[in-house]
């Protein structure tokens, strides 16, 4: 490990960690190239085609996805070929007949070079789903829930619960919401319960202790706290606006910066 | 029971043994492959138990049950030797003539003999069958006359003596170099060279690793390697033992799909026997080496034909695909060095360990050794399972083994490679049938479905066929496969239905350009064949779809129009009556007339005319 390898990116030289992705590398150097279903926080899985780039391999040139493909010495890559673009926009396309009227989609397709839908809509996904697979990777790999997963097959494929019935295992974190590139995924809030739509989970709320605001369910709290010790338990039933609240009045309590909340882990960040 | 083989010696004693025991005075065999069994060979093998059980004294007459002879439209098949004549069409009711006059005096029942539908020729042997003769047999060899459920058959046969070989005589390395120099290219689709992928996943770093056999074929009609696990399972078996002591494997599996309901039986009773006389588990005929194998069903998803959504379904996860940017003999099975080879290609290998590297690399053409198994299906005289040199001409194939299109049809096109192949036309016919030229053409050979299409035929409703079916069958992960399928299914059926527009060849040449560059798998990446070489050779025919609202085939429902044959015609006022247009009219036993503008196409009348006097035009 930490092994480096030099790699030509653009016609550009560069050194890069084994183990690294070429879209890691390629947007680390200031390439721009579009994603809808790579989120740094879960591990790559190459459906949605829009970060292809296009490779040299013992002299001959394919193309592949970015996201997962590994970096290896000696490696060319471009990324804003004609068959790069060229790919790019027909699956851009395919996206925007699915989902045409989604403004997250529209800006994309926009950016790309594609003005209106051009084809017309075949399929369809509830509530403009475009199937990238980012909320079941984070509820799995990141919450480790596995409340719901891909269902059925083909343009039949949908993200549900399991047995489209409303799950224990979902933790009404928000993790799902957070993550979808297309605001598919909303919390509903209802009284006392929160619901995750379009997957029908239904979970008792959590509210802040401070102000009462709700802030997604119980579960999650539990989970987190049984995660956590020592004072930072007693950050999980506030809001993030309570949280901030408390911790500036500790500093100006202690009349100097104190950390009210341990730094994060070296590796983390905020976004 | 005999006991353990532990040494080779012991193998050859007990070949020595199984061989002396001798075949009975009459032998009759009867097919047991799926084919046969759906027409009735289980009644008929149990009526030949009855009749000659009932029999008192004369010769032994042996009852074999024997592996899928191939050919599978005259089912079910009986041979009875001698004189080794060859019986179709046999039912309950024939068994005791056969016994009576063919088993116990050799003579001959004519009207259960095949007869040549080109030549009107009766024939006798199996051999002289113009089916069989022009084809050359080596997968396929013990098909037909070997039990599928006797390993004493097997070894008998020489069975097993290629792993003797390996195991006593060749490293590993030697083995590798023998299928190397073999020219053995896999026969699940791809064609890669077969040594050089067993060399891969023999380097890979990794313990342990996995061999896999992929007997999860799908392909709408073909059932090569369903024939082949059905009909002599135990070269499938010594193929893979052979090949996981070249790449140091223990653990191996054999994923086949539930569908296989007999294969699945019938291998798992093989490794059974290999099991009980020592040729599979520890310490292999005192080499040393050790091996299980498993049996594991698919759920029968085409996609799962694909390595790694394979090795997914088998790690128990959907049978979805990943991208193999990390070879599957470096990461596959459990994220460990997996080698996978179609059941094809294992049932290859202890006939090129047998008779040798050079042998098998001089059939064949230059780039593509040995034979390939291909089920030939549609508009042909003769379907069934077709076992030919590599280069044999498809003009060969369709019409000297096939015996061409029947009806007096003109042939049209072969369809090669499955739903994913192209559609390859007559004027192409005395192309050579090979990996290689099979790309050329824009098909593939995919793992050997052949499918014979005549005039009748439209190939834009082809075109509609295959992508119904794959978009079915595609999984759904990636965009292009998911939605440029569906967009591309929608352009073929609006030609289809006489609603075309222009521009839209062009509009499907851009979604195949979008599945080719930028689909995940395989599936995906290959299913752009059907449009692409349909619209390659028959493009008229969708210019008459788009600009004429004509389907040349007469086919496509509403593209064409109904007639009476005024010649023909009884009179007889069926066809009237059925429409629900009332557009025919006529007196009683005159000629009857449709009213074109009124008629709606729906072709009731069609389908009622008990004169076939309507005609498409």
């Amino acid at each position: 490990m930490g092994e480096t390898v030099t790699l030509t990116i653009d016609g550009r030289e560069t050194q890069a960690k084994v183990g690294e992705t070429l879209l890691q590398v390629a947007r680390r150097m200031g390439a721009a190239i579009p994603t809808l279903c790579y989120h740094p926080a879960v591990s790559p899985y190459g459906a949605c085609r829009l970060c292809l780039v296009e490779v040299k391999v013992r002299g001959r040139t394919r193309l592949v996805t970015s996201c997962c493909y590994p970096i290896r010495e000696g490696l060319e890559a471009f990324t804003q070929s004609d068959r790069v673009l060229k790919a790019r926009r027909g699956v851009m396309r395919l996206l925007l007949a699915r989902a045409p009227e989604s403004p997250e989609l529209r800006k994309l397709a926009e950016s790309m070079g594609i003005t209106d839908p051009q084809l017309p809509s075949v399929t369809k996904g509830k509530r403009d789903c475009i199937l990238c697979g980012l909320c079941v990777s984070v509820c799995n790999e990141v919450m480790g829930a596995a409340a719901i997963s891909f269902s059925y097959r083909g343009v039949e494929r949908v993200v549900t619960a399991p047995f489209e019935q409303s799950s224990p295992a979902c933790l009404a974190c928000g993790a799902c919401a957070a993550v979808c590139p297309v605001g598919s995924v909303v919390l509903e809030y209802d009284g006392e319960t929160v619901t995750v739509e379009p997957f029908g989970n239904r979970r008792p709320a959590l509210r802040c202790r401070e102000c009462g605001a709700l802030i997604g369910g119980k579960g999650m709290g539990e989970r987190v706290a049984q995660q956590l010790s020592g004072r930072l338990t007693q950050a999980v039933d506030l809001c993030a606006e309570c949280k901030r609240k408390i911790s500036a009045q500790a500093i100006c309590q202690a009349g100097t910066a104190v950390v009210a909340w341990p730094a994060l882990p070296e590796g983390v960040t905020e976004r | 029971m005999s006991s353990p083989i532990a040494t080779i010696g012991d193998l050859e004693r007990w070949q020595d043994r199984v061989r002396q025991a001798g075949p009975a005075a009459v032998q009759v065999a009867i097919c047991m492959g799926t084919g046969c069994m759906a027409k009735g060979a289980a009644s008929v093998l149990e009526a030949f138990r009855r009749e000659i059980a009932a029999l008192s004294d004369g010769p032994r007459i042996e009852i074999k049950q024997t592996g899928c002879h191939g050919f599978c439209s005259q089912g079910a098949i009986v041979v009875v030797s001698p004189p080794e004549v060859f019986y179709r069409d046999v039912r309950v009711e024939d068994v005791p003539e056969i016994v009576r006059e063919t088993a116990l005096q050799g003579q001959v029942i004519e009207r259960l003999l095949y007869v040549d539908p080109v030549t009107n020729k009766a024939h006798c042997s199996p051999h002289s069958i113009p089916f069989y003769a022009r084809q050359r047999r080596l997968v396929l060899e013990r098909n037909g006359i070997t039990d599928p459920n006797s390993i004493e058959d097997y070894v008998a046969a020489g069975g097993y003596s290629s792993l003797a070989k390996v195991l006593s005589e060749m490293t590993p390395e030697e083995v590798i170099a023998e299928v190397e120099k073999s020219g053995l290219r896999g026969r699940g689709g791809g064609g890669f060279p077969t040594g050089r992928k067993w060399r891969s996943c023999r380097e890979a770093p990794g313990e342990p690793k996995y061999l896999i056999c992929n007997g999860d074929e799908g392909d709408p009609g073909a059932f090569m390697d369903r024939s082949v696990m059905e009909g002599n399972p135990h070269a499938v078996i010594e193929g893979m033992i052979i090949g996981a002591y070249a790449i140091g494997a223990q653990q191996a599996f054999i994923y086949v799909r539930n569908e296989y309901p007999l294969a699945v039986q019938r291998l798992e009773n093989a490794l059974a026997q290999a099991r009980e006389h020592g040729l599979l588990g520890s310490n292999i005929l005192n080499s040393g080496f050790s091996l299980d194998i498993q049996i594991d069903r698919g759920g029968g998803a085409f996609v799962c034909g694909e390595s790694t959504a394979l090795m997914a379904s088998l790690e128990g996860k959907p049978g979805e695909p990943r991208a193999k940017y990390v070879h599957t003999v470096e990461v596959g099975l459990h994220g460990k060095p997996t080698l996978l080879n179609n059941v094809e290609t294992w049932a290859n290998v202890p006939i090129i360990i047998a008779r040798g590297a050079d042998w098998f690399a001089s059939i064949g053409t230059e780039k593509s050794k040995g034979t390939k198994v291909f089920s030939l299906v549609g508009k042909v005289q003769n379907t069934g399972l077709v076992e030919v040199p590599m280069g044999m001409t498809l003009r060969e194939i369709v019409v000297e083994i096939g015996g061409g299109v029947p009806d007096g049809k003109r042939l049209k096109a072969v369809q090669t490679g499955g739903p994913s192949g192209g559609c390859i036309p007559t004027e192409h016919m005395d192309a050579e049938v090979d990996f290689d030229q099979l790309w050329e053409l824009g098909s593939i050979m995919g793992s050997g479905g052949l499918i014979v299409m005549d005039e009748d035929t439209c190939m834009v409703n082809v075109a509609r066929y295959f992508t119904e079916f794959l978009l079915k069958e595609s999984c759904g992960k990636c965009v292009p496969c998911r939605e440029g399928l569906a967009q591309v299914l929608e352009v073929l059926t609006r030609i289809c239905a006489g609603k075309g527009r222009e521009g839209d060849i062009e509009l499907l040449l851009e979604l195949c350009d979008c599945l080719d560059d930028a689909a995940l798998c395989g599936l995906g990446n290959t299913a752009s064949n059907p449009v692409r070489s349909t619209i390659r050779y028959f493009r008229d025919e969708y210019d008459a779809h788009i600009r004429d609202r004509r389907c040349p085939a007469r086919e496509c429902r509403g593209l064409f129009d109904y007639q009476i044959i005024a010649e023909q015609c009884r009179g007889c006022g069926v066809c009237a009556k059925e429409c629900p247009a009332e557009a025919i009219s006529g007196e009683r036993k005159k000629p009857h007339v449709i009213d074109q503008d009124k008629c709606i196409r729906c072709g009731l009348c069609f389908a009622a005319c008990p004169f076939d006097s309507i005609a498409k035009v």
